[in-house]
């Protein structure tokens, strides 16, 4: 089974917004169904549907993020502008256990000190 | 998980029991899954168990999902390459997050096959409701592209149509007899058709 991120696919049309025809391998969309525990069987439809939802959520987080990004001048959508949008957007809230903001490490302890503090104030 | 994303490994900086949580601004999260004002409809916790048992991270292939990014965007826009992996992994979460729903629907109504009315709810309820629309049309119209590639399937009998090609005077003349002699000499080899009446509806079939 390939779990490489970085697999190109060859099957699909080039166009993602087409009408008949869908940009994304629809036999994966169905693995990553399946591994939704107590699911049995999947209809045709429903595989078709799903797929195509998953092209129209990429364009909607892609274009939702790149319009917030924080450094506008760079025209470049980052993981941090990603990171906000899960955060600030009701739609993609389920996505912040996923899409954690980075903090650095010195940062981090920094702010666990001051909390230690105003615990030790009470 | 492939390449550098130990800071977003939360194992490695979440602290025991989850004491020092925050308002979910930063990396650390608590085992049990606590979100911080998330529309999560699930009554149980299985995102959060899902969390921990990542050994099934299967994603789409990044290279599809960076093209539908890229034809989003304005043409001079540019993606960093973790911002691609990022939502390779949240498609995924997307995906799992629809079909969780969809199939508990399912198993209150006691099916146990997810439709695409399952799905189309799911998404409804999960505030994607603005894509209910467009996909309906696009079901649509994929229902109709299939149904001009396959063709009508072929209920009404084949014989009648092959009856027109055969007639009756193609199996009345006994072919000659091929003569194959012992020394091999001449060998022809014939067709053999039988002569008996055609009878409607069967096809003949010759051997050769």
């Amino acid at each position: 089974m390939k779990m490489s991120q970085n697999t190109p696919d060859k099957d699909e049309d080039q166009t993602s917004t087409s009408q008949k025809t869908i940009s994304l391998p629809i036999s994966r969309v169905r693995l990553i169904m399946k591994s939704s525990p107590d699911v049995n069987c999947i209809n045709q439809d429903a595989l078709f549907l799903t797929t195509k939802a998953t092209e129209l959520f990429v364009q909607h987080l892609a274009v939702s993020s790149y319009n917030n990004r924080a450094k506008q001048e760079t025209k470049s959508l980052s993981y941090s502008d990603l990171a906000n949008t899960a955060e600030e957007n009701d739609t993609f809230q389920f996505l912040t256990d996923i899409l954690p903001k980075k903090i650095l490490a010195g940062d981090y302890l920094k702010s666990l000190e001051q909390l230690q503090e105003d615990d030790a104030d009470f | 998980m492939d390449g550098d994303n130990s800071t977003t490994d939360t194992s490695q900086l979440s602290m025991t029991g989850g004491e020092y949580m925050a308002s979910g601004h930063y990396v650390l999260q608590s085992q049990d899954g606590e979100y911080d004002g998330e529309e999560n409809m699930n009554d149980h916790d299985d995102s959060g168990i899902k969390e921990n048992f990542r050994e099934q991270d299967i994603y789409l292939p990044i290279a599809n999902v960076a093209r539908i990014m890229k034809n989003a965007v304005p043409q001079t826009g540019k993606i960093a390459k973790d911002a691609k992996e990022c939502v390779q992994e949240c498609v995924s979460e997307f995906i799992s997050f629809i079909t969780s729903e969809a199939s508990e629907r399912c198993h209150q109504e006691k099916r146990k096959t997810i439709n695409g009315e399952d799905i189309l709810f799911a998404m409804s309820t999960l505030g994607f409701d603005m894509y209910v629309e467009p996909l309906k049309l696009y079901l649509q119209k994929f229902r109709e592209a299939m149904k001009g590639e396959k063709g009508i399937p072929g209920v009404s009998s084949v014989g009648d149509s092959l009856g027109d090609d055969l007639t009756d005077d193609s199996f009345s003349n006994p072919m000659p007899a091929g003569i194959i002699t012992a020394d091999g000499q001449q060998q022809n080899v014939m067709v053999y058709t039988t002569s008996y009446q055609q009878i409607p509806n069967v096809q003949q079939i010759q051997f050769s």
